[in-house]
């Protein structure tokens, strides 16, 4: 769905229209810490109830939708918060909720389908999360206070410059082999692993497999196209004082 | 969508660009070409279609390679071809997809968009065909853990050789990682699953 190009998303749009075209966009709204229940309001209502520039939500919301990020000079450093807050929950989400419940499919799945192979997915799948959960923490635990740092530097009129031997640049493109060995897993159960008793229980691994991968993929074109950009011009910022 | 080609042309001189133009409309290809003079333009309409080609003056890419590189990654589909009618550094016109020379025959130039646009096409269905002897070879080596450099002494080809192998292992089975790889030699009897 995100290689296909949806509804342009605009700021006076009813949100319901906009969940009602693509469905993947309740997961953005439990993303930015939304209700699910939108009435009859408009986006821009709601970012301005949820206090969240409306621009950084069209921009995913467009994201979603399959556009391509299109740089517009509209958002500030002040977005950086909303951003990372918004990353920080879908971590959560990957973690707790996304990852267990792909493992508990997979478990399902060997459970009919008791070969080597499955079990090799099975132990796939669990190194698979072991470096999720890796990179993940990396980003909650360094590269976002990191960001957060460097923000409230921003703000402050003097400041006291010393030696950062850190970069956002470092972590650019991190994310692909995230995405790469999901593509794998799905490559695996469709073209290849031998099918027995196990349609049904396949085909809700495949289901979930491929609402991780959208999410994902959305998630990385986030942090490399508005994140990263925003945060290297703070960088830049700072540098010249 | 059809067979339409959709084309964006950057290109400033507007001796060139509208001989390309005149280049492209005298065939019996459907183009649909958009003159643009900024990025912001390709921005905007990359947004609204998807584009198959773009045939860019390098200097435009010299000037903004940061802008032009995330283009690139939103237009996942669009091959990019370099206009070329003064000297550019062989590292900057070896980033482009093919490259339009001023000397090109009329016919070549077509020839290439057509290729470009094709190849543009492909790259979202990759194509599915049975691995080739060797390239079984190369896959059981890579799953026992062998390095390029091992896989090559091995074999008695060259370490580019190996990683060509190892690229088209992947575009036609679609995994890319090692352990996928490995799942799949065992699915398909290459290797022996007593091993793991």
């Amino acid at each position: 769905m995100y290689r296909e190009k949806g509804m342009l998303v605009s700021e006076d749009m009813k949100m319901s229209d906009v969940i009602l075209h693509n469905y993947y966009l309740l997961i953005m709204l439990e993303h930015f810490d939304m209700s699910l229940v939108v009435q009859e309001k408009t986006i821009k209502e709601i970012c301005q109830e949820n206090n969240i520039n409306v621009e950084v939500f069209l921009a995913f919301a467009n994201l979603f939708n399959g556009f391509g990020y299109r740089p517009i000079n509209v958002y500030s450093a002040g977005d950086l918060d909303t951003i990372i807050k918004y990353l920080r929950r879908s971590h959560q989400y990957y973690l707790e909720e996304k990852c267990p419940g792909i493992y508990d499919f997979i478990k399902q799945l060997s459970e009919v389908n008791n070969t080597p192979e499955i079990k090799m997915l099975d132990t796939f799948f669990e190194e698979y999360v072991q470096e999720v959960t890796e990179h993940l923490n990396y980003e909650n635990s360094i590269v976002f206070p990191y960001m957060l740092e460097l923000f409230s530097k921003s703000r402050e009129t003097i400041v006291t410059p010393e030696p950062r031997n850190y970069s956002v640049t470092e972590y650019k493109n991190q994310h692909k082999d995230i995405e790469e060995k999901l593509t794998d897993l799905k490559n695996l159960l469709i073209k290849y692993m031998p099918q027995q008793n196990d349609r049904q229980i396949r085909r809700r691994l495949l289901f979930s497999l491929f609402e991780f991968e959208y999410d994902l993929h959305v998630h990385s074109q986030i942090e490399d196209s508005i994140l990263i950009p925003l945060v290297e011009e703070l960088e830049k910022q700072l540098k010249k004082r | 969508m059809g067979d339409v080609i959709r084309i964006i042309i950057a290109e400033p001189s507007t001796l060139i660009r509208e001989g390309l133009m005149q280049v492209l409309k005298a065939t019996a290809h459907q183009f649909y070409i958009h003159k643009v003079d900024s990025l912001e333009q390709i921005w905007d309409l990359q947004q609204r279609h998807t584009i198959d080609v773009v045939c860019i003056n390098p200097g435009i890419v010299l000037q903004a390679p940061e802008q032009i590189s995330r283009l690139r990654s939103s237009m996942e589909a669009a091959s990019w071809g370099g206009i070329v009618y003064s000297y550019y550094d062989p590292r900057l016109l070896s980033q482009f997809n093919f490259l339009l020379h001023i000397t090109d025959e009329p016919n070549v130039i077509v020839d290439t968009i057509l290729q470009a646009a094709n190849y543009s096409r492909q790259a979202e269905n990759s194509s599915q065909h049975a691995l080739s002897d060797r390239e079984i070879d190369v896959l059981r080596l890579l799953v026992a853990g062998k390095s390029n450099k091992e896989i090559a002494d091995a074999l008695n080809i060259s370490v580019h050789t190996v990683i060509s192998h190892r690229k088209n292992i992947s575009v036609k089975t679609g995994i890319k990682s090692v352990s996928g790889l490995t799942i799949f030699a065992v699915v398909k009897n290459l290797i022996n699953v007593s091993g793991f």
